[in-house]
C-alpha cells in the first residue's frame, strides 16, 4: 500500500508556537516525520542587538509566555558575569523562589494539556484550577501572572515581606496535597494509563544521541538537571532530587513532572524557611565592558541556553538562546515512528513543546488535488474514537 | 587532585598532540578551545570518543567583520565545553559534525539560514527559522538591514 503524507499544522491565530508536522502514515502507522519551524520567527537575537540591556531586559522576557522568567534570569546572569559580579544572596533565593515558581505552574499547565489531549478534560479542569493558586501568589509578590518583571541587572526588583512567605508557604501546603492527588491519579487511573504506557517510546541510547533535554530526558534515564550540574542562583546550597524513569514513554514524562511538582514544593519551602537578610539588588553600570559568557538554566521544559558577546557599548554584540523546545523536536520525530496516528496529539503533548501549536490539520492523500482540511479538535477527536473502538473506554 | 577541568584539558591536550589548537578554562565549568576550521572535525572526533560525548547544546554564529565566528557547545561531565572556529566571509564553509553528533542537524541549519553559513556535507540544508520564499539575504549579517521604514531605533 502506497504511504499517505498527512501534515499538520502550521497554526491558528489565537495558539501559540505553530509547528507543521508532515506525518508519512502506511496504513495507521507513522513511518516517517519531518518537522518545519519558524512560523513565529520574530527576530528577537537581531533586535536585541538594538536594544540597550536594560532594554532586553524586558524584550528576553517576553520570548516565552510561560518560561518568561528562565529567559530573563539567563540574560541577567550573562551580564552579571561580564560585569564579574556577584549579586545579594537575597536576591538569589528570590529568583530561585521564581524559578520553582514558574516551574510548577508550568508543569501544572502541562498536565491539564496532557489530560486535555486524551480527553480526561476533568484533570485539565483540576489542575488549571490549582495553577491559579500559584498564579496568585506570582501575582501577589511581583504584580504580574505572567512576564513577571521580577529581575533586574545586579538583583532582583521587589522584596517577599514576612507577610508574603507565609501565604507562599499555605499555597505550597494546598499544592502539596493536590499533587499528592494527582500521583495518585497519574499512576493507577486507567484513562492515562491506556494512553500513555508503552507510546511514544525515546529509548536513552536515541535521546542522548538527539541531544534531548529536560523531562522529556529524564523520562528516558537520563540523569541530568543543569540545576543540579551547573548550579546558578542558590540551587547549591539547596537540597532537592532530580526525577528520572526508566520508561521512556509518556507515562514516564508525566511521572516525572508530577514528582517534579513536590520537589519545586520542597525547594520552595526550604527558601521561605532560610530567606536571608540583606539587599536585593546593587548598582551596576549602563556600559558592558567587552566580553563573553556563556550560561544556561533548567526552564521548565528543559535546558535553556543563552550566550552573550558584549563588545563595551550599552547594547549587545551577538546574543544568541537555544530553547528546550528546539532541542527536543529531532526526539518528537523519533517517538512518532512506529506510533499510530492517533497518538500524535498526546506524544507530541508529551514534550510540552508550549502546546496548542498545530490547530489546523490537513489530509492529504497521494495523487488526489483535493486536500482535505481538518481541524487539530477533529484530529483529536479521531484519536479517542480509534482508542474507544479497539475497546478502550 | 585535579580539577573536572582541568581533567578534561588534559585529554584533549593529550589526544590532540600536532593540532594547533589553544584551551581555556575561563572559569568554573567553561572551556574555551580555539582551533582551525580544517581541525574542526578532528577535535569532535576526538570530544565524541575519548571523552565520550554524544550530547551537542548548541551552535553560535556571529559576524565578525572579514570572518564569521562559529562556537559549538557541549555539556561535558557538567563542564560547557565551547570549540570556537572562525571561516571567512568570501569562503563560508564548515564541516558538518552531523555525521558525529545527530543532535547538530538544528542547529547547523539555523546558522546557514540566518548567517549563510554551509556545513559541507550537511544531509538537508531546507531553511530552518525564515519562510521558503525568503530572499531578504542573511538577517544576523552586520551588514543587514530591515527592509524599508521604521526600525523603531534600530541602527
Amino acid at each position: 500500500m502506497a504511504h499517505v503524507k498527512i501534515p499538520i499544522g502550521p497554526q491558528h491565530p489565537a495558539l501559540k508556537e505553530p509547528e507543521n508536522f508532515t506525518i508519512v502514515l502506511d496504513g495507521e502507522r507513522i513511518v516517517d516525520v519531518d518537522i518545519r519551524i519558524g512560523y513565529t520567527h520574530r527576530g528577537i537575537e537581531k533586535l536585541m542587538e538594538t536594544r540597550t540591556y536594560t532594554q532586553n531586559l524586558y524584550l528576553v522576557e517576553r520570548i516565552c509566555g510561560i518560561c518568561s522568567y528562565a529567559h530573563v534570569c539567563n540574560f541577567t546572569q550573562n551580564v552579571e558575569e561580564i560585569l564579574g559580579i556577584s549579586i545579594p544572596k537575597r536576591a538569589e533565593y528570590i529568583r530561585t523562589l521564581f524559578y520553582e515558581l514558574e516551574r510548577l505552574h508550568s508543569h501544572y499547565l502541562w498536565l491539564g494539556v496532557a489530560g486535555h489531549e486524551i480527553g480526561f478534560d476533568t484533570l485539565f479542569m483540576y489542575t488549571w484550577q490549582d495553577r491559579e493558586v500559584v498564579q496568585d501568589l506570582l501575582e501577589m509578590i511581583s504584580g504580574n501572572r505572567v512576564n513577571y518583571a521580577m529581575n533586574a541587572i545586579g538583583g532582583v526588583r521587589r522584596d517577599v515581606s514576612d507577610e508574603q512567605k507565609k501565604k507562599v508557604l499555605e499555597g505550597m501546603d494546598y499544592l502539596e496535597k493536590r499533587t499528592q492527588y494527582y500521583k495518585e491519579v497519574a499512576l493507577n487511573e486507567q484513562t492515562i494509563l491506556a494512553r500513555a504506557e508503552g507510546v511514544g517510546i525515546l529509548k536513552p541510547e536515541v535521546a542522548k544521541r538527539l541531544a534531548a533535554v529536560g523531562p522529556t530526558a529524564r523520562a528516558s534515564g537520563i540523569n541530568v538537571d543543569i540545576r543540579r550540574d551547573d548550579p546558578y542562583a542558590s540551587y547549591q546550597e539547596t537540597p532537592f532530587e532530580v526525577i528520572t524513569t526508566d520508561t521512556c514513554d509518556v507515562l514516564g514524562r508525566v511521572v516525572v513532572r508530577v514528582l517534579e511538582i513536590f520537589e519545586s514544593i520542597k525547594i520552595i519551602r526550604y527558601l521561605m524557611e532560610h530567606l536571608p537578610a540583606g539587599e536585593i539588588t546593587m548598582k551596576v553600570p549602563r556600559k558592558i565592558p567587552e566580553g563573553e559568557a556563556i550560561n544556561h538554566v533548567e526552564a521548565p521544559r528543559g535546558e535553556d541556553i543563552h550566550y552573550l558577546r558584549s563588545n563595551g557599548t550599552e547594547k549587545p554584540e551577538r546574543y544568541k538562546i537555544r530553547t528546550p523546545t528546539l532541542a527536543n523536536l529531532p526526539s518528537i520525530a523519533e517517538m512518532l515512528k512506529n506510533s499510530y496516528l492517533a497518538d500524535v496529539p498526546i506524544v507530541v503533548a508529551a514534550i510540552d513543546p508550549c502546546m496548542g501549536c498545530m490547530d489546523r490539520v490537513l489530509l492529504l492523500k497521494e495523487g488526489k488535488d483535493h486536500p482535505e482540511l481538518i481541524e487539530w479538535e477533529r484530529l483529536r477527536a479521531y484519536a479517542m474514537k480509534w482508542y474507544a473502538e479497539k475497546g478502550w473506554k | 587532585m585535579s580539577s573536572k577541568e582541568d581533567h578534561i584539558r588534559d585529554i584533549l591536550q593529550e589526544k590532540t598532540k600536532g593540532i594547533n589548537l589553544q584551551i581555556t578554562v575561563k572559569r568554573d565549568r567553561r572551556i574555551f578551545i580555539n582551533l582551525l576550521r580544517e581541525d574542526l572535525k578532528k577535535v569532535a572526533e576526538i570530544l565524541a570518543e575519548d571523552l565520550g560525548t554524544q550530547h551537542i547544546s548548541t551552535i553560535t554564529a556571529r559576524d565578525t567583520g572579514n570572518n564569521f565566528e562559529i562556537l559549538y557547545h557541549f555539556f561535558i561531565d557538567h563542564v560547557m565545553v565551547t570549540l570556537r572556529t572562525t571561516c571567512p566571509r568570501n569562503e563560508p564553509t564548515v564541516d558538518s559534525l552531523v555525521s558525529i553528533f545527530p543532535g547538530a542537524i538544528l542547529y547547523e541549519r539555523e546558522i546557514h539560514d540566518i548567517l549563510g553559513i554551509v556545513p559541507t556535507k550537511h544531509p538537508d540544508l531546507r531553511r530552518l527559522v525564515l519562510p521558503e520564499d525568503w530572499s531578504g539575504g542573511y538577517p544576523l549579517r552586520k551588514d543587514w538591514k530591515p527592509e524599508g521604514g521604521d526600525t523603531n531605533g534600530a541602527r
